[in-house]
């Protein structure tokens, strides 16, 4: 069965971007495909290693909070070791990191810090991209 | 519907992806040929264990419901079954079977897809011998019958004709491609 390829461009820092990116992220490798997620900007977030523990829901929608706890839906850290559990590429994007100024240690362990160029030689051949 | 399974997951109170990320991670763990019963209670499991199945090429049997619950069975696919290569000779295509059994010919049905598979519906008056279990239950079978061996797809069906030609039978015929196909009666075990 030829392997199925996802893309995936996180590049908003919200709890409901984080469930969208990871759900599908866990979704897809536990599916047998190959997951690469691309951190730009806000999406840094999600992999920073404090931030994507309490990271925010959208202003005024509060809450839904208590929704995602009735749902029982995993938490985010939840989710990340999934991900990497399931061997999903996450790369930390270099541009950002120099603009807002931080390091590698600041983020969760295993990932990698990677300019446009790498995002895009991984994404040529992907079966689809998806953008957050 | 008594069903056995070799693994049962609990992933019931889990919500998307839970369900399919567990499963993956039990049927690792599992032998090609064995059955997982994944419970859980998450409305859109059953489409989402059909898909993974699909993407995955392991083989979806079917859902109970159990109350709340959600009885999905899968079947764990070896690699040889995925790429479906099929070397016995005689063959009958499914659509002339169901003639057969329509005309009330007194012929003999060999099923050797896996207990749980066979409980979800099979053709009435087949025995059921799973592939892995063929070689230490072959006395049961008459080696000078006309014998029809089918399977889901025809590719374990495939691997038991061959067998089956091997040990002496005579006249082993694969039913292609299999009981996906089948559009006749079925019986299921209460």
């Amino acid at each position: 069965m030829a392997t199925t390829k996802v893309a995936i461009i996180a590049s908003n820092g919200g709890l409901f971007d984080a469930y969208k990116v990871f759900n599908l992220a866990t979704a897809a490798a536990a599916s047998d495909a190959e997951v690469g997620i691309f951190f730009t900007f806000e999406g840094l977030n999600l992999i920073h290693k404090e931030s994507h523990k309490n990271l925010p829901l959208p202003e005024g929608k509060e809450h839904f909070a208590s929704g995602f706890k009735q749902a029982n839906a995993p938490s985010i850290e939840e989710l990340l070791t999934i991900a990497q559990e399931l061997d999903v590429k996450m790369l930390a994007c270099q541009m950002t990191m120099d603009v807002l100024k931080l390091e590698k240690d600041q983020f969760i362990d295993g990932i990698e810090v990677a300019g446009a160029a790498s995002f895009i030689e991984y994404a040529k051949d992907a079966s689809m991209t998806l953008t957050f | 519907m008594n069903i056995t399974a070799n693994e049962v997951l609990d992933a019931k109170g889990l919500s998307c992806p839970m369900p399919i990320v567990k499963t993956k991670k039990a049927i690792s763990n599992l032998k090609a040929g064995e059955v997982i019963e994944v419970q859980a209670t998450d409305q859109g499991s059953t489409a989402d264990i059909k898909a993974w199945s699909e993407s995955t090429g392991h083989q979806y049997i079917g859902t109970v419901e159990d109350g709340d619950v959600l009885k999905h069975y899968i079947r764990v696919a070896s690699e040889a079954e995925k790429k479906d290569e099929i070397k016995h000779e005689t063959v009958i295509d499914v659509t002339e079977l169901r003639a057969k059994v329509d005309g009330k010919e007194a012929i003999s049905i060999l099923d050797v897809r896996e207990p749980a598979e066979f409980a979800f519906g099979h053709i009435p008056g087949a025995t059921n011998i799973p592939l892995g279990e063929l070689q230490t239950s072959i006395d049961e079978l008459n080696k000078q019958d006309e014998l029809y061996v089918i399977c889901r797809t025809g590719s374990r069906s495939d691997l038991a004709a061959q067998k089956l030609t091997e040990q002496g039978f005579k006249h082993v015929i694969n039913v292609v491609p299999g009981m996906t196909e089948w559009e006749g009666p079925l019986n299921h075990d209460n």
